[in-house]
């Protein structure tokens, strides 16, 4: 493969990187109108069963080549994220901290 | 922390702990693994004890990563710390010397030291007033009496003085009459004594209990920095090992691994570290080549008659050569005397 090849792949995987940046954030916004919703409810932060409903639902779809654990392992990440961000965000400054 | 799951842990033992560090406002990080769950806590660990979460259902194991003790670590301040104790300095380029008797014996005994001190070059005297010995019948010090003679043995020669306190009740004394406050390896557990120093407003020498461990002398000095007292002073003294040839076993490694760990000052005590006369100096010469900043020696002009430690204590020519010696090592390593 010539460098001009790999360039190109490379660049294509920017274009892609750019797409999840702001998936991602549309993801993160999303989660904040849900978590203040939440603490209206008067529900907890954590919830392991809908964490594990979106675990079933990332591996019911996922075509490949990713095997389903790295995609639970993507999405771990991305729910971790997702809930510091609720906690720092919405839950904190409900309780005044 | 991490939290290392047990391989067969359940979903609900995992979302237990998980829950339980959220509700303690930390962020968890999964990591699946082959065969393990591990979970990153993310957060101000340092006051959590491990053995609550190790406890927890489906625990494997929690390993603590940033040490429990912060502002004596490294982490929290890189350069080092330069405690300063009348003309002698510890913790810079210059390897401070302290020498003096074991205890104060009478007015003129700690004078004629002083003077001797002074004629050596070496800028703080020590001496005991108030002995934390293994025997109640073995002599107990002149208590404050000492300390009036200690001082004035010391203006006298343009010295200053550094004697140890055992209880919270000398430490009213020792501030009217010493520049800097030993605490014994007897009790540099007693935490009340280190939260009260943490108060005052002089330099500590805190000595490594001879059963304690690196970690524990640092948790130590972090009760006295918590107080705002950060000018503490470590020292080395011998542990107790297997070994019963010595009266204790100088760890010298421990000067590079606090020099890693700490950026306070670490001194060498070979007297009290292996007990035996002329094995003192050899251990000081050990102690500076393994970068000690300082020493602290036991000299009398007459050993043999000495009322405390006179086996482990020097004449006043043995500490003459030993500066001599301490001078060309300390040179070898980038330090002068």
């Amino acid at each position: 493969m010539k460098d001009k090849d790999l360039r190109k792949i490379r660049q294509q995987i920017d274009e892609i990187d750019s797409k999840l940046v702001y998936l991602f954030n549309q993801r993160a916004e999303i989660v904040l109108e849900l978590a203040k919703e939440k603490v209206r409810m008067g529900k907890k932060l954590f919830d392991p069963a809908r964490e594990r409903d979106i675990f079933v639902h990332v591996t019911d779809m996922n075509p490949g080549p990713l095997a389903p654990e790295a995609i639970v392992r993507l999405f771990e990440r991305l729910i971790d994220e997702s809930r510091r961000l609720e906690r720092t965000e919405v839950y904190d400054k409900e309780e005044g901290k | 922390m991490i939290i290392i799951m047990e391989q067969n842990a359940t979903t609900e033992q995992v979302q237990h702990v998980m829950e339980r560090l959220l509700e303690h406002d930390f962020d968890v990080h999964r990591s699946t693994g082959a065969s393990q769950l591990v979970l990153g806590v993310v957060g101000d660990t340092q006051s959590v004890d491990p053995r609550d979460y190790e406890l927890l259902e489906g625990v494997h194991e929690v390993i603590r990563i940033s040490e429990p003790y912060k502002l004596a670590s490294r982490t929290f301040k890189p350069q080092d710390t330069i405690v300063k104790v009348g003309d002698a300095t510890f913790g810079g380029k210059k390897v401070g010397m302290i020498a003096g008797p074991c205890s104060i014996e009478s007015r003129e005994q700690i004078r004629k030291i002083a003077k001797f001190v002074k004629a050596s070059g070496t800028k703080v005297l020590r001496g005991g007033a108030y002995k934390p010995r293994s025997s109640p019948y073995s002599f107990q010090g002149m208590g404050e009496e000492g300390l009036k003679y200690l001082r004035e043995a010391g203006d006298e020669n343009g010295l200053a003085v550094v004697s140890e306190v055992m209880d919270r009740v000398d430490i009213i004394p020792a501030l009217k009459y010493v520049d800097l406050i030993q605490v014994g390896a007897r009790n540099m557990q007693n935490f009340a004594l280190l939260k009260e120093l943490g108060k005052v407003d002089k330099p500590i020498l805190l000595k490594r209990g001879m059963s304690v461990t690196l970690k524990e002398l640092l948790m130590a000095a972090e009760y006295i920095m918590a107080g705002g007292n950060h000018n503490v002073i470590l020292c080395e003294r011998g542990i107790r090992t297997f070994e019963n040839y010595t009266r204790n076993t100088l760890d010298i490694s421990a000067i590079p691994v606090l020099h890693k760990l700490t950026h306070l000052p670490v001194v060498s005590d070979p007297s009290h570290g292996i007990g035996i006369r002329d094995k003192v100096a050899p251990m000081a010469r050990a102690s500076v080549a393994a970068g000690a900043d300082g020493l602290i020696i036991e000299i009398h002009y007459d050993p043999d008659n000495a009322l405390s430690d006179g086996a482990q204590t020097l004449f006043f020519e043995q500490y003459e050569q030993l500066v001599k010696e301490i001078s060309m090592i300390a040179k070898a390593v980038g330090r002068t005397v």
